[in-house]
């Protein structure tokens, strides 16, 4: 390792607001020439936007940035990739129709003449492409490529302009084992021609199989860094999530009887989802636990049809017994709360009764066929009190509520249509304490009065606080179930101890 | 002035319906003084009955673009169910059964665009300017370019009266008006089109039958249009493909844009549709008492509604 | 991991047109006596000349994924302005239609400004500015045919040998504007861009600005195939470019340049659009069919091919993308 030369690049105490929100606070981070650097956090710690304040993605609030002890200013990607550093983003930048050498060069065609160089463009690919190991045509068309394929051509594109400093943000997420090692291996090879490669991943195992450092960021900070040979996989985890108090549990583990409202049977997605099997029984919290990337989403996404199966059966109670029912027929069943709000959960420019109502307006009708607005009004305020939702009048737009009051609303639709099952997928992501409480109050309730609930976070102690029993999930398969009553340190072991066993080539 | 001096104003001003009315109002006033025999009755329901037809056909994009969409084959059409039916007529049909052919001649073309646009997906713009260009072209070969007349007596007798003075186009308008009024306000049906046109993927997640919804205003639209087509045909006494020229067009969308629906969806009320086809059925009326040619008049249009689009796109910007 | 599909269904998707062309003429050639003559090839390449200008600068605009509706009505208006330079105030031909020219990059740049520096979606600015230019056009001539000068009208027909001149311009533009779309820069990121705005500009390529030159010079070619219009007629009339823009995006289309953007090439593709317009209008004509048949053929080819078009993107329930993922050891 060069640290002899002292670090490549140096980004102190980095400050980056949006809006209200701190992105970043004072974050720091060290990057050496020759060495592979991991940066780990949660969704949310701020990993991604301090790399895009590098990317000149971002322009940051406060902080300096030093490159080979200059310091310099970054203010678009344009001047990022002047200032040598390559950045390989989590969702692939391709032309489809185009061709790889095209793809590789698009921002900086050579030309002769006026024209663009075609010969040099297809040798530059070639050149590249061989360091990189991989066999394909510098002609074809990317859209005739794997994703690990186009991932590669990626970073042809980002290695044509010899950078000193690679990010990579989350590049395993779509890649099957083989082109993972075929990635590890050029980052290996990176290493070794003295670029600081910088490998933004949640992935656990990977850090320390390929990285020689790690910096663990949580709620925009940077909390701890280390060599890799210096720490342990559950002490990252720790760093990541941060100490987890042991909060009040707002219900004692319920246990589960009778039978089971909805049971699935080896579902699979191919290269995504693995032979998932488990029961949801009326009145108890399931908390699916993993880290980013374990599937979580995929699974929600799979069970209620948003993404097609290879495989798998779902069966569901109905009266007396239980029959199969497709994904898509369970979506028009259960309650479903997301993260993401403002893109699925509700209409922004509509009001709180306008949301509220939406998913039960046959029950609001007049004699005439026609919404009944008094209806409406009284229904919307029911809800509104009920869940004690924080507004000054049911009629203003959703969009001007607090985020933690929004996710009320979306609740109380789904409430309305009384589903027997909820899945709630990161409810509480952006909520502050008192809103966060009151959302898993309300998760308690609804068990109580006897819906299923499937919860997903990422907070651990919002599930401990909750959950009367956990599935813990990692790269796609259910790997154990623990008992609601299970401490803090048994889960994180659960769930990175099924990673430090190193993915076998 | 710079652009954020304008976003001032087009905030303050918000909604950008306010700028229409104050418009109108002051060219009512300037009327009032040069050229005040624009408010004899006979000019005033002269003024009804022109809007009227801008005014149906409003009603319809309207509808396709709260859903996020546009329909501009409306026209054509129009045209083309007029003429169908009044081939019918000369060769000695009855008229009710003539509308009847109409209807269901524009509701196929309706189910075509609605087919193409809601369920394959294809972006409504190309979809529409292509049916309006078979629709069309459809018209004038079925016609040779010649206009159809030769209606019976029976036919002018029903859609001229003037029960109680007010023409029945007007009663017909103002129905219209009430009823598309009514379902976009008061019924499921509205609240789930206002839904998918602001977010058509929430609009799935609330279970909202998104390809239905959005297959049953082109559906309406058209049929409107054969509405449209019927009434015209009476006012002037023929049918031909000209009644559906590429000015139409412009003026139904000026007409919508003015009347506050956003190209972009989820906004809207026929309402303001409706008003926004008096505005334009004014300007152009005052333009020609002001010896204004016709080709200027689709200049100051084509003016009017980039400028009303980019106020609305100002105003839509601001959190 | 390549495509080992050479499904019968990829190939017809992608070869189909030219199928149908080939479709076409041989029908055409049966049904009437006189379509197969020299004579007539040359008529109809003559005829066809304009709509293949257009038509190019169309196609550039499509690769962006956008669509430009006022090419015809630019035609007309920066015609109109230099003829009427010529008539009513006696300049000659030359720096008449240099004014032309300029009138249609002006008129580019206006269509590129709303777009761009205004934000307005272009379909949307381009049927404005369709319609307002043409007013303005109808305007300045009152509708009325004016005839060339003596002198200018000549020009028409000027050939070389049996090759008629605006032929040879009509192969100029076409080779010009596939080398500016194959092998410059300016051509493969306006190709970048309709695989992708957002990606585009991700990568750092500067969109607003290469789309803002792409209407500038689908303005300009609009302008030189509109003076080859002008010129075949011999004068000007309210008709001039009439309905070309619809025209041009049924070429462009059925020719394999997908409205996605991204997709096809201006030649064979515009060529090959091109001719199998003129085959079906020119057949027809021959088969002496009622003119007014042709728009509706239009209208309907469009659709067809706009279907097709969506089906090849894979927007209408397509296979799922034959990624060849490998198994996962077990």
């Amino acid at each position: 390792m060069s640290e002899s030369l002292g670090p490549l690049l140096q980004l102190n105490a980095i400050t980056k607001k949006f809006g209200a929100t701190t992105a970043l606070d004072a974050a720091s981070f060290e990057g050496h020439a020759g060495e592979v650097h991991a940066l780990m956090g949660a969704n949310g710690a701020g990993k991604s936007t301090l790399m895009n304040v590098l990317g000149g993605v971002v322009p940051m609030d406060a902080g300096e940035i030093i490159i080979s002890g200059s310091p310099v200013q970054i203010r678009s990607p344009h001047e990022s990739k002047a200032l040598g550093i390559a950045f390989v983003h989590q969702e692939l930048n391709m032309l489809p129709t185009m061709t790889v050498a095209e793809n590789v060069f698009i921002d900086a065609l050579p030309q002769y003449g006026g024209l663009v160089d075609r010969d040099r463009m297809r040798k530059g690919a070639a050149e590249l492409l061989e360091r990189l190991g991989s066999r394909f045509s510098p002609e074809q068309p990317v859209e005739e490529l794997s994703t690990g394929d186009r991932q590669m051509v990626e970073i042809a594109r980002a290695l044509a302009r010899d950078p000193r400093i690679i990010i990579f943000d989350e590049p395993t997420s779509s890649l099957t084992d083989r082109e993972r090692q075929r990635l590890f291996a050029i980052i290996r090879q990176l290493k070794q021609s003295g670029v600081a490669v910088i490998y933004i991943t949640h992935f656990l195992d990977e850090i320390f199989h390929i990285s020689d450092r790690v910096t663990v960021m949580r709620n925009g900070q940077t909390v701890g860094s280390s060599a890799i040979a210096a720490i342990t996989p559950t002490e990252v985890v720790r760093l990541m999530l941060g100490e987890v108090e042991r909060q009040e549990r707002l219900r004692e583990p319920h246990a589960a009887a009778g039978k089971p409202l909805l049971s699935v049977r080896g579902l699979t997605r191919r290269g995504v989802l693995h032979d998932i099997g488990f029961e949801l029984y009326p009145g108890e919290i399931v908390g699916l636990w993993g880290l980013l990337g374990s599937g979580r989403t995929e699974l929600v996404h799979a069970l209620i049809g948003l993404d097609p199966i290879d495989s798998g059966e779902l069966r569901i109670a109905a009266d007396s017994e239980d029959r199969p029912i497709t994904p898509k027929a369970l979506h028009r069943q259960i309650g479903l709360v997301t993260e993401d709000r403002r893109g699925e959960g509700l209409l922004m420019p509509l009001s709180v009764v306008g949301n509220l109502s939406l998913a039960s307006l046959s029950q609001l009708l007049s004699p005439l066929r026609l919404i009944d607005r008094r209806r409406e009004q009284a229904f919307a305020e029911e809800i509104v009190a009920r869940l004690k939702i924080k507004l000054n009048d049911p009629r203003q737009a959703v969009k001007t509520l607090s985020g933690g009051n929004q996710q009320k609303v979306v609740l109380g639709r789904w409430l309305a249509t009384g589903p027997r099952l909820f899945i709630l997928d990161e409810p509480t992501r952006g909520l502050d304490v008192a809103a966060k409480a009151e959302v898993l109050r309300l998760t308690t309730e609804l068990a109580t009065e006897g819906a299923s609930i499937l919860l997903i976070s990422s907070e651990l102690e919002d599930m401990m606080r909750v959950c009367d029993r956990y599935l813990v999930i990692s790269r796609g398969r259910i790997v154990g179930e623990l008992p609601g009553g299970a401490d803090k340190n048994r889960l994180m072991e659960a769930v990175s101890g099924g990673h430090s066993t190193a993915a076998a080539a | 002035m710079t652009t954020a001096a304008v976003r001032r104003i087009a905030s303050i001003a918000a909604p950008a319906r306010i700028v229409p009315l104050l418009l109108a109002i002051a060219i009512l006033v300037f009327l009032y003084y040069h050229a005040p025999h624009f408010f004899a009755v006979r000019n005033l329901i002269n003024i009804l009955v022109q809007m009227s037809s801008l005014g149906l056909l409003a009603i319809g994009m309207t509808l396709v673009m709260i859903g996020g969409g546009i329909d501009l084959s409306m026209p054509a059409t129009m045209a083309f169910g007029a003429v169908l039916g009044a081939f019918y007529m000369r060769a000695g049909g009855n008229p009710a059964v003539a509308a009847l052919i109409t209807l269901v001649a524009v509701a196929a073309v309706g189910t075509i665009n609605g087919i193409a646009a809601a369920w394959f997906k294809m972006t409504p713009f190309v979809v529409t300017l292509a049916s309006m260009t078979a629709v069309g072209g459809a018209t004038v070969w079925m016609t040779n370019s010649v206009s159809v007349s030769h209606f019976p007596d029976a036919f002018f007798n029903f859609y001229l009266a003037r029960p109680f003075g007010v023409p029945v186009t007007v009663i017909i308008l103002v129905v219209a008006a009430l009823i598309a009024s009514t379902v976009m306000s008061s019924t499921i049906f509205g609240r789930w089109l206002y839904a998918v046109g602001i977010n058509a993927r929430a609009a799935r997640v609330a279970r909202i039958p998104v390809e239905r919804v959005l297959f049953a205003t082109y559906l309406v639209s058209a049929l409107l249009a054969g509405l449209t087509g019927v009434l015209l045909s009476a006012r002037l006494g023929s049918a031909s493909a000209n009644i559906g020229n590429d000015g139409v067009v412009l003026d139904i969308v000026s007409a919508c844009v003015v009347g506050g629906v956003s190209i972009y969806g989820g906004t809207g009320k026929p309402l303001g549709a409706v008003f926004g086809a008096f505005f334009i059925t004014l300007i152009s009326n005052s333009l020609n008492q002001l010896g204004v040619s016709y080709f200027m008049n689709l200049v100051v249009k084509g003016i009017v509604i980039i400028a009303f689009i980019y106020l609305d796109k100002l105003a839509r910007r601001e959190p | 991991m390549k495509l080992s599909s050479l499904s019968l269904r990829a190939v017809l998707l992608d070869w189909g047109f030219v199928l149908v062309l080939c479709a076409i003429f041989v029908f055409f050639s049966l049904a009437t006596a006189h379509f197969l003559e020299f004579g007539n090839m040359i008529a109809m390449l003559h005829t066809m000349a304009s709509v293949v200008i257009i038509s190019c600068g169309m196609a550039m605009v499509v690769m962006t994924g956008n669509l430009d509706i006022s090419l015809g009505s630019i035609a007309f208006l920066s015609s109109s302005i230099g003829v009427l330079l010529m008539t009513r105030l006696g300049w000659n031909p030359v720096a008449a239609f240099s004014v032309t020219l300029l009138c249609g990059v002006a008129f580019g740049m206006l269509n590129g400004f709303i777009v761009v520096v205004l934000g307005i979606n272009p379909l949307i600015t381009t049927l404005g500015t369709m319609i307002t230019l043409r007013g303005v056009g109808l305007e300045l001539t009152q509708a009325s045919v004016i005839p060339l000068p003596e002198g200018v009208r000549v020009l028409g027909n000027l050939a070389i040998g049996p090759i008629f001149v605006d032929i040879l311009v009509m192969a100029a533009v076409l080779i010009a504007v596939h080398v500016l779309h194959r092998r410059t820069s300016f051509g493969r990121q306006i190709n970048a861009i309709g695989n992708g705005a957002e990606v585009a500009a991700r990568i750092g390529l500067p969109v607003g600005r290469l789309v803002f030159l792409d209407f500038v010079l689908a303005g300009f070619l609009a302008s030189i195939g509109g003076i080859v219009a002008l010129l075949q007629v011999g004068s000007l009339s309210a008709y001039l470019g009439a309905g070309l823009e619809f025209t041009a995006v049924a070429v462009v289309v059925v020719g394999g340049v997908s409205l996605f953007g991204g997709r096809g090439s201006i030649i064979p593709g515009v060529l090959l659009g091109a001719l199998t317009f003129q085959l079906i209008v020119n057949g027809l004509t021959q088969m002496s069919a009622n003119p007014y048949v042709y728009k509706l053929i239009t209208g309907l080819v469009i659709f067809l091919a706009m279907y097709v078009d969506a089906l090849k993107v894979g927007r209408i329930h397509a296979p799922p993308a034959a990624e060849a993922v490998e198994d996962e050891p077990a």
